[in-house]
């Protein structure tokens, strides 16, 4: 057992970080406030092979698994969640086409989100459920060679940017739900204002309308019937990327309350020279450690898994722990700010605002447990 | 024509920590320092124009392998190495000697490139005693080159001026941190580096004699200590009174 990094894993850590540090931290103000991030953020990720680091280099990815990619979302969203957030999704869209599509599909869609100019989008969630797939109302009906798609996703990220969206929806005809690719902007598809979110900002969030859009029947992701499982196995790889981002999240409180800690003075002595504080510095320490440590097992596992739907109860926990704690952290950050932290001039009043998010998405803490009971009491 | 840049590997000075001002260097990794990734940046410019490889020189202890990933990631095409655990703490006379070894074995050296000096010890020696070493001509503070067939034109970068000289190559020049912006590496590269060749030499393999004494011995290396002056104010002109007495608010 081996708790190191190897040299290409801390050097791809230092190429997020730097690139975090001098290209997006700049920006994040405007970012933050306008939520929306410059498109130049996007083409520099993609110069780097930030973009799509799980992805295989034969279409355009890194190539460089599972491992790296948790360092590098780490990074970026200790600088800003909602950038991380924009790579997060790239990635669950690409890996779910990397592996369930077909060579075809592969070389005509992968591209555009690792060098291309796209971004990949993911619709499951719908104004009626975000947690239960059988509840899908979206709709697909076979017309000869084609299939014509129906459908209001809610919450959708990436869904500005031009690419491919993986939208689930049902066969009208067998009642199976499939994963359907669209290019975003063909004819029929279109998308609301943007969601005005209180955190993760610039993450782009719409909600996604499909009128009678027209797709070539070929055009399913991993053949009929197989949209439960590439759920699954989405979800599992998904869950890394949250984890990783509310990782960075909780880093950055970290970073903010010790800061403070040694900074803020009473009567001449920074107010880390109190117990209390001291605790709170003791506590922060454990909790970031844990989490880390988790997050780089998931990535770990990810990339030694055949299949990797096997590691949704694994990156169920880690995803509940991670955000959950990242939470825990945020406060104990804020606590130690005291009133200054409820300050937007206060880095710590913007972090506490994205990590609320992380238990909220991608599978809502209370069903993930009880995925992750079913699985242990399955022996 | 070859263009060779010799790098350190020195501790991540961002991770240092410093206790009883002496620095604690135990589980900090090893990379490259900043200036010697400038020299490396200007290396790979330079490529363009002389059409040659860009060789990365370095000596250093069992780590230096994976360190020099990272030269190879930014540009450099492949790596000369003297690897042996003694010369982690060997003295600059030492190094100039194995350095100057190492750039012996390679082929149609026309510019050699060194940071002005190490981001840990930055002591500047071994520049010149490889130059003196190898018998070529040195440059120092260079911030910016450019090869016209068998001459280096390089502008220095002086306290109070740019000195613009010319010097027949092969040369040893050194390069203050201006001369360019280190790249950050895309992670393509990074993966891509270790397949990138590399000759690693051991110190026997060399045939220079290494002395056995030490040249140098360090007394003392300790972080300075800075001291508040503890000054209380009661009021913002008497803050303003006290800065511009301590002549700190005229610029
Ligand atoms: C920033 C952001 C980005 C997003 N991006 C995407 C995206 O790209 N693609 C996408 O498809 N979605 C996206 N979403 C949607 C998100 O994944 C869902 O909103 C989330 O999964 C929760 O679904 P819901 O809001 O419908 O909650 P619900 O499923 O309605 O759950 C609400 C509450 O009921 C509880 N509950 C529900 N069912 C059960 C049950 N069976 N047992 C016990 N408790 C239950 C839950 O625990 C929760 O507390 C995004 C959301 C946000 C905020």
């Amino acid at each position: 057992m081996e708790f190191k990094l190897t040299k290409e894993q801390q050097l791809i850590q230092s190429v997020a970080r730097d690139y975090a540090e001098k290209a997006i931290a700049p920006l994040i103000e405007e970012i933050v406030e306008k939520n929306e991030v410059p498109d130049e953020i996007i083409d520099g990720l993609k110069d780097l092979d930030l973009f799509a680091l799980p992805i295989s280099d034969e279409y355009g990815g890194a190539g460089a698994g599972y491992a790296s990619y948790v360092l590098a979302e780490e990074q970026l969203s200790r600088i800003c969640p909602g950038v991380a957030v924009i790579v997060s999704v790239n990635n669950v869209g690409a890996a779910a086409m990397s592996i369930f599509g077909t060579e075809e599909q592969k070389k005509k869609y992968l591209p555009m989100g690792t060098t291309g100019s796209g971004v990949f989008s993911f619709a499951f969630t719908e104004p009626g459920t975000g947690s239960d797939p059988k509840q899908i109302t979206a709709t697909a009906d076979r017309d000869g060679d084609y299939y014509v798609l129906n459908a209001t996703k809610r919450f959708i990220t990436n869904s500005s940017y031009e690419g491919p969206i993986i939208v689930f929806a049902r066969d009208t005809e067998t009642g199976h739900i499939n994963g359907y690719i669209v290019d975003k902007f063909c004819e029929g598809y279109s998308i609301s204002e943007p969601w005005k979110k209180m955190g993760v900002r610039g993450a782009p969030l719409y909600d996604v309308y499909l009128k009678d859009v027209k797709i070539p029947k070929d055009n399913i992701l991993g053949g009929p019937g197989q949209g439960f499982w590439i759920l699954k196995v989405a979800m599992a790889l998904g869950k890394i990327g949250i984890s990783s981002i509310f990782l960075g999240a909780m880093l950055a409180a970290y970073e903010e309350g010790l800061t403070y800690a040694t900074a803020k003075t009473h009567r001449g002595a920074p107010i880390a020279k109190f117990q209390a504080i001291q605790m709170a510095i003791a506590d922060m320490f454990m909790k970031y450690e844990a989490a880390r440590w988790m997050a780089y097992r998931i990535g770990y596992l990810a990339d030694n898994a055949q299949d990797k739907g096997d590691i949704l109860k694994d990156s169920a926990a880690a995803k509940i722990f991670i955000t959950e704690t990242a939470i825990d952290v945020a406060r104990i950050a804020l606590n130690i700010h005291g009133s200054y932290g409820l300050m937007e001039d206060y880095k710590i009043s913007r972090v506490w605002k994205d990590v609320i998010f992380g238990s909220q998405v991608e599978g809502v803490s209370h069903l993930l447990k009880v995925l992750i009971a079913g699985e242990i009491l399955k022996g | 024509m070859n263009i060779v840049v010799a790098v350190k590997q020195i501790p991540d000075l961002q991770q240092i920590r410093i206790r009883d001002r002496r620095p604690v260097l135990d589980y900090v990794p090893c990379v490259l320092g900043d200036i010697d990734k400038s020299a490396l940046e200007a290396a790979v410019e330079l490529k363009e124009s002389v059409q040659g490889r860009v060789i990365v020189v370095s000596a250093g202890n069992g780590e230096i392998e994976d360190t020099v990933k990272e030269a190879l990631a930014a540009g450099g095409d492949e790596a000369v190495l003297v690897e042996d655990d003694t010369l982690a703490d060997a003295d600059s006379s030492v190094v100039a000697k194995v350095l100057a070894a190492a750039i012996r074995k390679i082929d149609d050296v026309g510019v050699i490139l060194f940071g002005e000096g190490s981001a840990d010890n930055y002591s500047g020696r071994v520049v010149s005693a490889v130059a003196a070493d190898l018998g070529y001509p040195q440059v120092g503070y260079a911030k910016q080159i450019e090869v016209d067939g068998p001459l280096a034109r390089v502008t220095r970068s002086l306290e109070d001026s740019d000195e613009i000289i010319e010097v027949p190559l092969p040369a040893v020049i050194s390069v203050v941190s201006e001369i360019k912006e280190p790249r950050i590496p895309s992670v393509t590269s990074i993966l891509k580096a270790r397949k990138k060749p590399k000759a690693i030499y051991r110190l026997d393999d060399l045939g220079i004699e290494i002395p056995s004494g030490k040249n140098i011995t360090t007394i003392s290396n300790l972080a300075p200590v800075s001291e508040r002056k503890g000054i209380v104010v009661k009021s913002v002109d008497e803050l303003v009174k006290i800065l511009k007495s301590e002549r700190r608010l005229e610029r």
